[in-house]
């Protein structure tokens, strides 16, 4: 029996005390965490549910409004369109990230000179400040004055005016987004590719395989943990872009970077409609649960993914 | 030959990388005039030093900071301190509705934080915490991207990999939990602490949304907010913004380059788990 | 290990902060200590800052047991950040207030009536400008007393005039019409000027090389731009005063149409892409940069100007004349005081030394903005001439006809749904009959 554990065997008096000692003193240790998460998150997501039921300015007194923010919900253009542009996001994002992310990861395993000093150059944008970045893009997507059509410039091609563009605006944030995360795939990525047993692929090699049915046979379904943690989490983040966003474009133009997370701090806290808010943040939690739920459908088909 | 090939594009990569970094850097050191004339990569002849003392003093850079510093210093003690305590009774302790717990604390990590932004900043008027260091910092320890069930997972699973001779040996000369806590497991587990603080640091030092709802006045406005108004104030005017932007990444670079080694593996070991 | 060294620095250091920085919160919000107390005082705009503390050091003087703490946002950013203080119950002591948003806060009643005080104090209130002070007043109560007015001008650098030819005479009197745009688009198209020395009348005019524009326009509202062509167009945003929007009538939006063909038919103005907020730079830099000959701001924009551009290097032009005649918004603020704060009493002091001559003289003098007194005008007059600037005009307006901004409850959804919407018309991408009708439409949906 794991001796940690003998506290659970039946036992005389003493082991009981034990026992309950060992219960009191876990919980004590867990105490300050787990009442933080319920004070500041778990009540918090009860509260929303609650509160998408009224109408409320947060100032005067709250009405209760039964489903009328879900009603309006249903036919809000604005609110639809916020939707598909957080998911037209998402989809802009993971998979240039994970398949750039996955390339670099292949490249670096093979334990070049200079591999490790690459490796921090690589991560060094995953802990910029986001909104440091949002005025650093915004200098150099500008049309006039900005990096990037001058170099473009340099080889003849006149950019576009990236930022008030309802084309571009939204792709320029996406690929704020994937230099500041391709990096940090990679890394995790990387760590998943080290962990492939080098006997497989010696194995695969004399057997006659191409390099490329390796990687698809062998290398990529050993990935899974791994890629199944980077897009669980990615995806996640993504959903919930916000700063990049509020420095950028503050939605616009024409609606077309107005991203749920951001319709939701509009609607509470530039317009005060606290009720119709929650409602939003109803959908995007869902949404994202949804999601959630779907990745890890797919991924606990064939891998038994231990957290334990 | 291919060789070649692929180190030239991997350093390409790595340009792209660090090429805005170093541009900025370059352009706020530049004259209002030169930063919209002369282009990003061309070296600022001779370097000024004129706009990062104008945000420093005039927009107030050095009290941001400060207040960052408060607050993200506050958010990472907190954090790697309930963290230690929670993981190691997850790791090491049995009590009833253990995994259940555990595998509650994980699945808070998909909360997107405007999610409850609403209800929170409401908590938060009912203690009358609305501006306070104190509703600034309090729910951050438990709420952020990479948040406390990231910790104590990160925490946990380090734990885990330390023998349990040692504390055996410990608790059998009596030492109680906290003891064992103090004098055994964190000592082993530095360098993961190290690495937590440091992502923990990170998250809080960057995050906007929190601080731009909770807090309103001079005092307690941090970097994030405070540069994005002076965005909002000086769109265009380029010298201004891009020095308080450099102003704002530097210490974190230079944080993350001495803890890189650490980072680095720490970063690799979330997703190998 | 060295990082655990460094772990443990930087925790103690967090600790001792910790300890002092929620110490140090407790003091936040007007609070008094040793008999003194610390009001917050809430604005917008950098530029007004140094005349107000010379203004607030007087005060202080007088008044040595109040302490006054300035907290600036920029208008990006005010409106959100003061209804989430009144919300969180934490809103400062003293603020700047809109006309705009003036409606919505007396209702939610988050605003201090100060005709009590106004009568104890016997204060002679006959000296501000009716037309401004009436505003404040909603059934027989008293929510601010008159801080400054402005109204809308044609900026010019007087360089750009000179390379052109012309004399400021020249961009007197002139007048626009929705058919051809009259002596107004003549006199731009001239100061419109591309790469080559063509103007955008002339064959060979290239229109994406253009060296220097005659107009700039920005307002994420249409104050500074739209709403003055609308007045002189004969259009009224609203059919009276906590009514419904009218932007979507003929006279409307034809206004719209005349500014959308300043950017897009005439080509005399920056283009869009560059001025749109919020990454459009304000126009006091696009003159400076020599990217626009003249700007439509407002009168609070004149120390921008003497600040973007060299000595003697602007003046201000008359707007032009539409169909209907000339027209300029008139627009006033006022301090108010919120209803949850602690120190009423100091308050109102700091309120009633704002709005007195003594105080609106220092700040007049500085020219920044005009005073709510009337008879300080002059003072503003000589302050400007000191610095070569003919500012009458901004008084003619005033006298002329003018037009207020909208009396409604819904102004945030306008304010909030215009921005992007107008800025797809000043691109050229959405018809202004679409815009306005669809920013009339939810306006009044948000009216309850």
């Amino acid at each position: 029996m794991d001796p940690h554990l003998r506290g659970l065997a039946p036992g005389g008096q003493g082991r009981r005390g034990r026992r309950i000692r060992t219960v009191v003193e876990a919980y004590g240790l867990i105490a300050p965490s787990l009442i933080g998460l319920v004070l500041f998150l778990v009540a918090p997501i009860f509260g929303v549910f609650a509160l998408s039921l009224f109408d409320w300015d947060l100032i005067g007194t709250p009405e209760f409004a039964g489903l009328a923010n879900y009603r309006e919900l249903a036919g809000d253009d604005e609110a639809r369109r916020a939707v598909v542009t957080t998911i037209y996001f998402v989809l802009l994002n993971i998979p240039a990230q994970t398949v750039l992310a996955l390339l670099l990861a292949v490249a670096l395993n093979r334990r070049l000179r200079g591999g490790k000093v690459l490796r921090v150059l690589y991560v060094l944008p995953w802990m910029a400040m986001p909104v440091a970045l949002g005025i650093i893009w915004t200098w150099l997507f500008d049309p006039r004055y900005g990096a990037i059509n001058r170099l473009l410039g340099l080889v003849g091609v006149g950019g576009p005016e990236w930022l008030s563009s309802s084309t571009w605006a939204l792709p320029v944030l996406a690929s704020v987004n994937i230099w500041q995360y391709t990096g940090y795939t990679m890394l995790i990525l990387l760590a998943g590719l080290q962990a492939v047993p080098r006997q497989l692929q010696d194995a695969a090699e004399i057997d006659g395989a191409t390099p490329i049915q390796r990687f698809f046979k062998i290398t990529l379904p050993l990935l899974r943990p791994s890629m199944f943690f980077v897009l669980v989490t990615n995806t996640i983040g993504s959903f919930q872009m916000f700063d990049t966003v509020f420095v950028m474009t503050q939605g616009g133009p024409a609606g077309s970077t107005n991203t749920l997370n951001f319709h939701i701090y509009r609607q509470a806290f530039r317009l005060f409609r606290a009720g119709y808010a929650s409602s939003l943040a109803v959908v995007l939690f869902v949404l994202i649960l949804l999601v959630s739920v779907a990745q890890v459908l797919y991924f606990r088909r064939r891998t038994v993914y231990d957290f334990s | 030959m291919k060789r070649v090939a692929l180190f030239v594009v991997l350093l390409a990569g790595a340009v792209v990388s660090i090429g805005p970094y170093v541009m900025t850097l370059n352009s706020a050191a530049k004259t209002p005039r030169d930063v919209l004339t002369t282009d990003a990569w061309q070296p600022a002849m001779p370097p000024t030093f004129a706009n990062f003392a104008t945000v420093w003093s005039e927009y107030d850079m050095s009290g941001f900071l400060l207040h960052t510093l408060i607050y993200a210093g506050a958010v990472t003690a907190g954090q790697v301190v309930f963290a230690t305590m929670a993981a190691y009774a997850f790791a090491r302790m049995a009590f009833p509705g253990r995994d259940l717990l555990f595998w509650s604390y994980l699945a808070t990590m998909m909360v997107p934080q405007l999610v409850t932004m609403v209800p929170l900043f409401l908590i938060m008027r009912e203690l009358g915490l609305i501006d306070t260091y104190a509703g600034l910092i309090l729910p951050s320890i438990f709420v952020m991207p990479f948040g406390m069930p990231y910790g104590i997972f990160l925490v946990r699973q380090y734990f885990r990999t330390i023998p349990r001779d040692l504390e055996a040996a410990a608790r059998v000369d009596g030492a109680g939990t906290w003891a064992v806590l103090v004098r055994i497991m964190i000592p082993l587990s530095r360098p993961i602490l190290a690495t937590l603080a440091t992502i923990t640091f990170i998250q809080a030092w960057n995050n906007l949304i929190w601080p731009l709802v909770i807090t309103n006045s001079r005092r307690t406005q941090v970097l994030t907010v405070g540069i994005a108004a002076l965005q909002g104030q000086f769109a265009s005017q380029y010298h201004i913004v891009l020095a308080a932007a450099a102003l704002a990444l530097l210490p974190l670079v230079v944080v993350f380059l001495l803890f890189q080694r650490h980072i680095v593996r720490s970063i690799a070991l979330t997703g190998l788990k | 290990m060295k990082p655990m060294r460094t772990t443990t620095v930087l925790i103690a250091a967090v600790v001792v902060a910790l300890a002092a920085g929620c110490g140090g919160s407790d003091d936040s919000g007007g609070s008094s200590s040793g008999g003194t107390v610390t009001l917050r005082y809430a604005m917008w705009d950098e530029v007004q800052k140094p005349p107000i503390e010379r203004s607030l050091a007087e005060f202080a003087k007088r008044h040595p047991s109040i302490k006054v703490s300035i907290e600036l946002n920029a208008w990006e950013n005010y409106w959100s950040k003061l209804q989430t203080q009144l919300a969180g119950g934490k809103a400062p002591d003293v603020f700047w207030n809109h006309v705009s948003y003036f409606p919505r806060f007396s209702e939610q009643n988050v605003l201090t009536d100060l005709t009590p005080d106004i009568n104890a104090d016997k204060l002679d209130t006959s000296i501000y400008d009716p037309k401004l002070a009436n505003v404040w007043k909603v059934e027989g109560k008293t929510y601010g007393l008159p801080k400054d007015w402005d109204t809308i001008g044609l900026f010019y650098s007087t360089k750009a005039l000179q390379d052109t030819g012309m004399t400021p005479a020249d961009l007197a009197d002139l007048s626009w019409n929705p058919v051809d745009g009259g002596t107004f688009v003549k006199a731009l198209q001239r100061l419109t000027v591309d790469a080559h020395g063509n103007h955008p009348t002339e064959a060979g005019f290239d229109a994406k090389k253009v060296k220097r524009y005659g107009i700039a326009l920005q307002a994420p509202t249409g104050q500074q731009h739209w709403w003055n062509f609308a007045l002189q167009n004969g259009c009224r945003l609203q059919d009276r005063a906590f009514g419904r929007w009218t932007i979507d009538q003929p006279a409307c939006v034809q206004a719209i149409q005349f500014v959308q063909d300043l950017f897009q038919k005439y080509q005399v103005a920056v283009p869009a892409s560059v001025t749109n907020p919020p990454n459009g730079p304000s126009l006091d830099q696009v003159v400076g940069r020599g990217q626009a000959a003249t700007a439509m701001e407002g009168s609070w924009m004149l120390r921008a100007f003497n600040t973007a551009l060299p000595k003697g290097g602007f003046g201000v032009a008359d707007l032009p004349a539409g169909p209907v005649g000339k027209g300029s918004v008139y627009n006033g603020l006022s301090e108010a005081i919120y209803a949850g704060t602690k120190h009423k009493k100091e308050a109102w002091e700091l309120v009633k030394w704002l709005a007195s001559p003594e105080s609106q003289r220092i700040i007049t003098e500085a020219g920044t903005v005009w005073p709510g007194i009337s008879g300080l005008n002059d003072t503003f007059v000589r302050a400007w001439k000191a610095k070569g600037v003919d500012v009458t005009g901004f008084q003619k307006a005033a006298a002329g006809t003018t037009m207020s901004f909208p009396l409604t409850k819904s102004s945030s959804v306008y304010v909030e749904k215009s921005l992007d919407i107008f800025n797809q018309v000043w691109l050229g991408k959405l018809t202004p009959r679409q815009a306005a009708t669809r920013i009339n439409t939810e306006s009044n949906n948000a009216i309850q």
